[in-house]
């Protein structure tokens, strides 16, 4: 629903773009003086906040030399043959922000948001020596941009909020990042809760699964091994799922022990579900069965605990330094 | 008239009671012993920096007594706001010691009020072990209850915030935690008002303690809410619950700190709907049994409607109009856990408040943390009323755990009792035949005290067998199939385990948890000897000696409360970081220039800077390394002046070196740090101004400071302090001789081409013999 009403607007972006673009390649050719550039890009930016911009309007409004505004602009490579995803992401953060500026008071014609895409203005891109996308750039109402006038996005990221400070930090605006409410959460649980609540209708005859107390123990038991293998970790810091040495190896554990890989974390879980498994079963094997069968669950209990509980602590050993200890092997 | 079955009876649980008795003890005194580590190793002395504002505030209890100390006014802290501690400390921790030390000396035992506060965790964590015990029994059995006493004794999650020296809320909060909570589980069984009196009284103790209450009045509501859902209702519960809500809410508010908090604030509020729900609940059975059927069920669906709407209604309308204050900070951190890290720096920029990875569960809990699933799993299987609450309590407290460190802590305790189930579940099963023959060479076998308790307690445990429910089945069978020969290996294995587990325990008490961070210790490496740093107190010795009684000290807030502590001079920030905007001013007076600081330094009336700097020893937590959050919670308050990217390279990269941003080489904190650094040569070989905590050469040697001398730095450099100028003894600039003639504003020369000479207009004409003419 969402995106089918973005690719409408966009196409609408895309017609509305062209008109402009017949309308002002008439004028361009003579050189436009400042208040008609302003007055074109106030009328640009009453149909759509965020400018899209190609090679020769770049020059224009961006480059050329009679400006008395700020220009922020993102190059990216939307095109999906570019393969860039960050730049979807990139679009959307920067959308907001554009919006936020636009219906917001403190809007005036001192700043214009624009992008110009990969396919649209590669000359841009040679123009700026750049290689790499996205990039967002400040051009100021005065000079040329600086080394500062580029957002380090390794740094700070490109959430509409970190936008905004830059966009504070170099022409003294303030925008107040407004998000339009995002109702994805929202629908997926109002989808759950439905989904369960026919679940549970369909089956009322027969609701004794509720009471299943495997059900529930494993549930329990599930949840208790995601939080002590550090998903939450995972969740909050987002680190990547393996580390690629320089040699070209793939490290799947983290080498200190202030952090941690994602698929680390599947392993000590997987372990850790080992040696519970073992324990359980060593316990079950208590109970009256038929013969075999309990010493079959004994000797598999018991295998399962210890070596997988050694590789636990052998991999708790590869990451903390000068540990000394070690069960049945290193 | 039988008498001997009776003897026999009575024989037994003389035995067992002994038993229990003893490994109870031995397990106080091994959790005692192993907490001493930093005693002997350094000395009986308070740690890091909350333990000292509680030794403070205790000292000043002790000396001027309860009132007094209730209305305290510390005008030498946050100056020049000043803090009203009596009312914003949980003053358990300081009634507990104090109680103490009175009673010592009623009995004519005079110790020094600093060795209580040294020695109070310790002497804690035996009771704690003892909670747990009685805990646990209610919950399983008793063998299980002295695994889970033994393992608390001795398990480092708890052992990091109960050190000997380490004389903070956490170190009787947890007592107080588990006995509050044993005394609900007993009042859940019971339904008796005593008890759940007594778990009310228990937890108003608590409340004086600890912040952390909040996850007991959170924890209990959501055990009775679970209950009811679960259909579980009974009469027992209506009075242990309405008997705890009500006294525990009216306990609770006696705390100052506390005040109306319990009726104010969202995170109360969970339990004071559960008590309505109760109550309609409670209303509903009871017209059940006197209405007609269908006269129930009109009666039940209208009046449930009405009732669920008007609860949310009346939430909305309260929370709406700021009656009930919202979720604070540290309590939606836990919830949205992107919050802290965008919203609040001071409460990312603590460690403390970090995630937590596998890494410490593991290191903090070890085995038990692999077997406390298996307890969770087997309350599940086996659920009783109680059993739904240990369940509750470990789901909640895993979660917690995980989203922040620091509660680690409060999952420590559970993991116990629930590896405790898991493995005396274990050892029942195997140490079912033949026990009395194999607990000699068991005993002998297993050298550390916790496996002497261990294995000593499976005794008891098997005597006891016949009473518990699970243990039944158990018994039932008599040949398992299981050969002796398999069960011995598997008990050698499990003591293998729980062996290496008190070995474990042992060395990371030793390694991690027992350095006061106030005395810090490191090995050289060439002769293997002990070299000990005390420059912090000596630093702060200095201060109380040398400068005036009411100089103020401005320094980062992590040493406030060691600077009033141990230097007893008046500090600006301190670890009880309740005003931010104070926080940000100091941020921002040390990363401005020393020109711009001076202003605000002056506005803050400092007389004195103190810094601590690693360089020279390769210290990692000092104020260059912690400059990065100054900077952010200044900015915070100050956008328009401080800037965070101002302090990175162009590359995004924080640097100390020459190719640093010119805004850090300038700022005050660098300039203090690195003062007269770039004349120090560490090595031989190496250059001058190496700096060993960030491995580089510092990028601005050779500078002066304007507005601030040097007044001393300790032997290792770890701190330096500086005095602040008055306005008349700053070194003015010099200026050449031949500069400082000053040409007039307005002097127009009158000499011209004809008249070189001056001449002195009106000048008196002498003529001889003549007056002269005025």
């Amino acid at each position: 629903m969402r995106l089918l009403h973005k690719t409408l607007l966009s196409g609408l972006l895309v017609v509305a773009l062209f008109a402009i673009y017949a309308a002002a390649q008439s004028k361009s050719k003579t050189g436009l003086s400042l208040s008609e550039k302003v007055q074109n890009l106030v009328d640009m930016n009453a149909k759509k906040p965020l400018l899209r911009f190609n090679g020769p309007k770049f020059r224009e409004y961006v480059k050329s030399a009679p400006r008395n505004y700020s220009m922020i602009v993102m190059l990216t490579a939307l095109a999906p043959s570019r393969q860039c995803q960050i730049c979807r992401h990139a679009h959307d953060e920067f959308a907001i922000v554009a919006n936020s500026y636009r219906f917001s008071s403190t809007y005036s014609n001192k700043l214009f948001f624009a992008m110009v895409d990969f396919d649209d203005g590669s000359e841009v891109f040679q123009l700026l020596r750049l290689n790499t996308a996205p990039v967002f750039m400040h051009f100021p109402a005065k000079g040329k941009p600086k080394g500062a006038d580029t957002m380090d996005i390794h740094r700070v990221g490109f959430a509409a909020d970190s936008i905004a400070k830059f966009v504070a930090e170099r022409t003294d605006i303030t925008i107040r990042i407004f998000r339009p409410p995002n109702y994805s959460g929202t629908v997926a649980m109002i989808t759950l809760v439905a989904l369960v609540g026919s679940f549970l209708y369909i089956r009322r005859n027969n609701l004794e699964f509720l009471y299943n107390k495997n059900l529930w123990g494993a549930i329990a038991v599930f949840f208790c091994f995601a939080m002590i293998s550090g998903q939450m970790w995972n969740h909050i810091r987002g680190p990547p799922l393996v580390h690629k040495s320089q040699n070209g190896g793939v490290a799947y554990i983290h080498g200190s022990s202030q952090g941690q890989l994602v698929v680390e974390t599947y392993i000590v879980m997987f372990l850790n579900a080992m040696i519970v498994l073992g324990m359980i079963l060593l316990i079950e094997s208590g109970t009256p069965k038929a013969h075999n069968k309990n010493r079959i669950m004994a000797m598999t209990g018991l295998v399962l605990l210890t070596v997988f509980f050694s590789f636990l602590l052998s991999v708790f050993r590869s990451k903390a330094q000068g540990y000394p200890y070690s069960f049945l092997f290193k | 008239m039988n008498r001997t079955p009776k003897m026999l009876n009575s024989k037994v649980a003389g035995y067992s009671s002994l038993i229990t008795f003893a490994i109870l003890l031995i397990a106080w005194l091994a959790g005692f012993s192993s907490r001493l580590f930093a005693v002997i190793r350094f000395e009986s002395i308070i740690h890091e920096f909350d333990p000292w504002f509680n030794y403070r505030a205790t000292a000043y209890m002790v000396q001027n007594g309860w009132y007094n100390f209730l209305n305290w006014f510390d005008e030498r802290a946050w100056y020049p706001l000043g803090r009203i501690v009596g009312g914003t400390v949980y003053p358990g921790l300081m009634i507990t010691s104090g109680g103490i030390h009175w009673l010592l000396h009623v009995l004519n035992i005079p110790v020094h009020i600093r060795d209580i506060c040294v020695f109070l965790a310790p002497i804690f964590s035996g009771l704690t072990s003892i909670s747990t015990y009685l805990l646990t029994k209610e919950l399983w059995s008793a063998g299980a209850g002295l695994f889970a006493a033994s393992f608390i004794a001795i398990v480092p999650g708890y052992i990091s915030r109960s050190v000997a020296g380490s004389y903070d809320n956490e170190g009787i909060a947890i007592f107080a935690l588990q006995f509050t909570y044993f005394l609900w589980v007993r009042s859940v069984k019971t339904g008796s008002v005593f008890w759940s009196a007594a778990a009310a009284l228990s937890y108003f103790y608590m409340v004086s303690a600890w912040g952390g209450y909040v996850f007991i009045i959170n924890l209990i509501p959501l055990h009775v809410f679970v209950l009811l859902i679960m259909g579980r209702y009974s009469p027992r519960l209506l009075t242990s619950y309405s008997t705890f809500y009500i006294l525990g809410l009216l306990f609770s508010m006696q705390i100052p700190f506390v005040g109306f908090q319990p009726i104010r604030t969202s995170e109360h509020m969970a339990a004071l709907g559960v008590f309505v729900l109760l109550m309609a609940v409670a209303t509903l059975r009871h017209l059940q049994s006197v209405l007609s059927r269908n006269e129930f069920r009109k009666l039940f669906i209208v009046g449930g409607l009405l009732v669920g709407v008007g609860v949310f209604v009346a939430v909305v309308v309260l929370t709406m109009l700021g009656v009930v204050a919202p979720w604070s900070g540290r309590f939606y951190s836990l919830w949205d856990t992107g919050y802290a890290k965008i919203h609040i720096p001071i409460i990312a920029s603590v460690s403390e408040h970090q995630p937590t990875t596998w890494f410490s569960f593991f290191f903090d809990l070890h085995i038990l943390v692999c077997a406390f699933p298996v307890g969770v799993w087997y309350c599940i299987k086996q659920i009783n009323d109680e059993r739904v609450f240990v369940v509750l309590y470990a789901i909640s407290a895993v979660y917690f755990a995980g989203v922040m460190v620091r509660l680690m802590l409060t999952l420590t305790p559970v993991v116990c009792m629930l590896a405790g189930v898991a493995f005396s579940g274990l050892l029942d099963v195997f140490l079912q035949e033949d026990s009395s023959k194999r607990m000699g060479t068991a005993i002998s076998a297993a050298t550390e005290v916790d496996e002497a308790e261990d294995s000593i307690e499976k005794k008891t445990l098997y005597d006891k067998a016949g009473k518990l429910k699970h243990r039944t089945k158990h018994d039932a069978q008599q040949d398992t199939g299981v050969s002796s020969n398999l069960k011995s290996i598997v008990i050698l294995a499990v003591l293998m385990l729980l062996m290496m587990f008190a070995v474990h325990c042992t060395w990371v008490t030793s390694n991690a948890y027992s350095s006061p961070s106030i005395v810090l210790a490191f090995h050289n490496s060439q002769d293997g000897s002990r070299n000990i740093l005390d420059d912090f107190r000596e630093a702060y010795y200095w201060l109380s000696q040398n400068t005036a009684d009411d100089a103020r000290v401005m320094s980062w807030w992590d040493y406030g409360y060691q600077i009033a502590g141990m230097a007893n001079r008046t500090t600006l920030v301190d670890n009880n970081t309740w005003n931010n905007s104070h926080i940000a001013l100091v941020g921002k007076a040390m990363s401005s220039t020393e020109e711009k600081s001076y202003e605000i330094m002056t506005s803050l009336d400092v007389d004195y800077v103190l810094v601590i700097f690693g360089g020279v020893i390769g210290y990692s937590g000092d104020d260059i390394n912690k400059f990065l959050w100054m900077v952010r919670i200044a900015e915070g308050e100050h956008p328009k002046d401080i800037k965070e990217s101002d302090y990175f390279t162009d590359r995004g990269e924080f640097r100390v070196d020459a190719e640093g941003a010119p805004a850090l080489l300038n700022c005050l904190m660098y300039k203090l740090s690195y003062y007269r650094f770039g004349e120090l040569k560490l090595d031989y070989r190496g250059p001058s101004g190496y700096d060993r905590t960030r491995n580089a050469v510092i990028g601005n040697k050779d500078f002066d400071l304007t507005y601030l001398e040097e007044a001393y730095t300790t032997e290792h450099w770890l701190v330096r302090i500086y005095r602040v100028k008055k306005p008349h003894e700053f070194n003015r600039p010099s200026l050449k001789t031949k500069e400082r003639t000053i040409p007039p504003a307005n002097f127009i020369s009158r000499k011209n081409s004809k008249r070189r000479k001056g001449y002195i207009r009106n000048r008196p004409v002498v003529v001889k013999g003549k007056r002269t003419l005025k």
